[in-house]
């Protein structure tokens, strides 16, 4: 008996041992904390500067064929929803006063002007920029009741993942009386988590899945606005990779060519795979003739090179370090990525 | 005390075929046979603890039966709160009664100790006594000295004596002691590979035996 | 520059807010969910090696089906049955602790039900005959056998209560890791994968450790003073 618990004592501050020591060798301790920039991973080839603890740099951002919308699309309560058998379902919970009035302050002077600052102060560069034509609502906000204040919001990991929500949304919040929960995943995901009648607005970032979303009569029009789909931030999507560039896609004439470049040289691509807006707008960006669709059979032919993962935009950038590999990503990611991997502060 | 006759087997294969008998009020019938002759089969299913082929019990006259297996169970409390676990009446009159019995078989240092701590032969004077709490018309022990050194095992066999004679009940015990048997009984049954091969008074049978392989059974064991 | 285990100190000294929403998130949902699978799984593990009737090998084989089964298909069978146009909508429970908790006693209950079962199935025949002997009815051998089974409730629950709090397939789908709400540990350590910081996930998984041994080292002192 007593020695049973010793022997599991022991073993339970070894697996705690073992974790930390596992954490010691990613990040050298010895190293100042007055100097942090000073990581230098092995590989990291001689000409380039060892600035960052990361390898995997931006090689290619503002091209118009990279551009990435974000939308907002509120739920509509009357929504032919079906259960899992394919039964209509008519008497679906969707809070329409809270997703309208999340809405209508997104699209506010108030909103728009602190999502275009949102980043700067932590990363140097602005994270999303507001669309010029972007709807602006002047709507008045109600305040919370007992029934309407809890919103229930859908978004993409990117989203999420960028910290834009954690820092507007508790401006809302703390005005209006509001809680905001936000559920993540990939826009397909997300999209289908809204179909199933588990969200009461959306923000996503993927346009054939939007509309696809408002023709089956999943989203309406609000008070005020004009449109079910509601575009109003912007970024661009960023071709990243191994910073000493083997396909050479820093000096493409155009996105589409870095991407062929890549395909043509079998250069190693960390692809999400799960049917994101990352995911749908790199399938768009491959030569037509290579079939790369969001299906995992579509390139079954390029496994020596394609990396067909199913994972989040951050193990996917992980994925791309440890491979060499190009990837796409949404540049909010890949910065937090590379604070976060680079140096703690 | 009519024991009815009964079979036992298991899996089509025959273990026990027993021809019926009668156990008289106030006396020991001891069994006694080689490992695996059924003895351990024959207290079971005379107990109720296990149901022969015919299916109903198999004794003729009710009254409550107490019964040791070979390998009593040790509930996970004092000593004391096991005899306890078997105490019919006031709680009062069970402490005394406990209090007794754990003296006669040498236990009472043990009666706050957990039972699962204890030994072998402390395991097995323990639920003798716990066993003893109770009135029986029949009392079946199954081998209760089998873990017991011979000062416990003289205890045991004087508390048996004792209680016999102070309720009246009948005995039956199963023993692989042939000397034990000597001791204790009145009456014998000899099981040999899953039959009766002869039954009668302790003294007759010892004397007289009829059967070979009585005989050689005795021859053996050194009556 | 900082290790794993310099941050999760750090952490847990400085009493960040939202560690310490996860980690009262992470037990609102584990110390119910275990609690209750042990209170309904004890008695059914410890009947079914108790009873014997015609079907209970079939169940057995059930039960321990069940024990492996997925969690995330356990997190789909809830989010499907609660799910905005799910059968079960009208509760509202979609994305609440207590949805987590019932994907979690789904999940955990055959687990406690298959240990207490093999655990008293080895002691049943003897406690059953030892009972019989002394006169005792069939009630009264259950709650013996019950009793018999208590030490073995201890490291059960501890089973129980490891899984809950090391599980995130099924707790993630019907949890939908809402911050502040329903994100618990090992939904906040997928996240932080997921945005590339594993040093900050390292370190919730370093937290997560110590509370389990925590919990192990209470239970054994509560078992060996109870045992003595």
């Amino acid at each position: 008996m007593k020695h049973k618990k010793l022997i599991s004592l022991l073993l339970a501050l070894t697996m705690v041992l073992a974790l930390a020591a596992c954490s010691n060798t990613d990040e050298p301790a010895e190293t100042p904390a007055e100097t942090p920039a000073e990581t230098t991973p092995v590989e990291t080839p001689a000409e380039t500067t060892p600035a960052e603890g990361v390898d995997l740099t931006i090689l290619y951002e503002q091209d118009d064929s990279m551009l990435n919308t974000y939308s907002l699309l509120a739920v509509n309560p009357d929504a032919p929803f079906v259960d899992a058998d394919g039964n209509a379902v008519s008497d679906v919970y969707i809070n329409v006063e809270g997703a309208a009035a999340l809405i209508n302050w997104m699209l506010s002077q108030e909103a728009l002007d602190l999502a275009a600052n949102y980043g700067y102060e932590e990363y140097g560069e602005y994270l999303f920029y507001v669309l010029d034509d972007a709807p602006v609502s002047t709507a008045e906000i109600p305040a919370a009741t007992e029934d309407t204040a809890t919103i229930r919001m859908s978004t993409t990991t990117s989203v999420n993942d960028s910290g834009l929500l954690g820092y507007l949304l508790p401006f809302f919040e703390d005005e209006y009386g509001y809680t905001v929960e936000v559920t993540s995943a990939g826009t397909g995901a997300a999209i289908a988590n809204a179909t199933y009648g588990n969200a009461d607005l959306l923000l996503v970032h993927s346009k054939s899945q939007e509309e696809n979303f408002v023709a089956g009569g999943y989203s309406y029009v609000l008070d005020g606005l004009d449109a079910e789909r509601l575009p109003f931030l912007y970024n661009y999507f960023v071709l990243c990779g191994p910073s000493d560039d083997p396909a050479g896609v820093k000096e493409a004439a155009s996105v589409t060519d870095a991407f062929a470049l890549i395909a043509e040289g079998e250069y190693p691509f960390v692809s999400r795979g799960d049917a994101s807006g990352t995911h749908t707008k790199e399938i768009s960006l491959w030569p037509a003739e290579l079939g790369i669709t969001t299906e995992a059979d579509s390139v079954a032919d390029y496994t020596g090179w394609y990396n067909y993962s199913n994972a989040g935009m951050g193990v996917c950038l992980t994925m791309a370090e440890e491979l060499h590999a190009y990837i796409l990503s949404d540049k909010a990611t890949y910065l937090t990525f590379r604070a976060n991997n680079g140096v703690m502060e | 005390m009519i024991i009815r006759p009964f079979t036992k087997s298991y899996g089509g294969a025959p273990v026990l075929d027993f021809p019926g008998a009668s156990l008289p009020e106030g006396e020991v019938c001891a069994v006694i046979g080689a490992n695996g002759s059924g003895k351990s089969t024959l207290a079971r299913i005379v107990a109720g603890a296990m149901a022969s082929d015919q299916g109903r019990p198999v004794l003729e006259q009710a009254g409550p039966v107490g019964y040791l297996p070979q390998r009593p169970y040790p509930f996970q409390m004092t000593v004391e709160g096991n005899l306890l676990l078997n105490a019919p009446g006031g709680r009062a009159d069970a402490r005394r009664r406990a209090a007794e019995l754990m003296e006669q078989l040498e236990i009472a240092h043990l009666a706050r100790k957990k039972a699962h701590h204890l030994s072998g032969g402390e395991t097995a004077r323990m639920a003798l006594a716990r066993l003893l709490m109770r009135r029986y018309a029949l009392l079946i022990l199954d081998e209760p000295t089998a873990a017991m050194d011979i000062r416990s095992t003289s205890l045991t066999e004087a508390l048996v004596d004792r209680y016999r004679r102070e309720t009246g009940c009948a005995v039956l015990w199963i023993t692989h002691s042939l000397k034990q048997a000597q001791r204790t009984a009145d009456t014998v049954l000899f099981l040999l590979r899953g039959r009766l091969a002869e039954a009668g008074p302790m003294t007759r049978l010892l004397s007289a035996p009829t059967t070979p392989e009585l005989r050689q059974f005795l021859d053996f064991y050194g009556a | 520059m900082r290790t794993a285990l310099e941050q999760a100190v750090q952490l847990v000294l400085s009493g960040d807010y939202q560690l310490i929403n996860i980690i009262s998130v992470t037990l609102q949902m584990s110390i119910p969910s275990s609690v209750i699978s042990l209170i309904l799984g004890v008695p059914l593990g410890v009947l079914l090696a108790f009873c014997s009737f015609r079907g209970k090998g079939a169940l057995v084989i059930l039960n321990r089906t069940l024990m492996g089964l997925p969690p995330v298909v356990c997190g789909l069978l809830c989010y499907m049955l609660f799910s905005g146009v799910g059968p079960f909508r009208h509760f509202r429970l979609m994305y609440t602790i207590p949805l987590m908790i019932i994907a979690q006693v789904i999940l955990i209950t055959p687990i406690v039900i298959g240990n207490m079962e093999s655990f008293a199935q080895r002691i049943t025949p003897a406690v059953r005959e030892t009972a019989r002997g002394l006169g005792l009815g069939r009630g009264r051998t259950f709650l013996l056998l019950v009793s018999e089974t208590r030490y073995q409730v201890f490291s059960t629950y501890l089973l129980g209560f490891a899984r809950s709090i090391a599980e995130v397939g099924a707790v993630s789908m019907v949890g939908g890791a809402i911050a502040y709400k329903t994100n618990v540990m090992t939904t906040a350590i997928m996240n932080y994968t997921n945005r590339g910081d594993f040093t900050l996930g390292v370190a919730l998984g370093v937290i997560l450790l110590a509370m389990s041994l925590v919990l192990n080292l209470t239970v054994s002192l509560i078992q060996g003073r109870l045992s003595r």
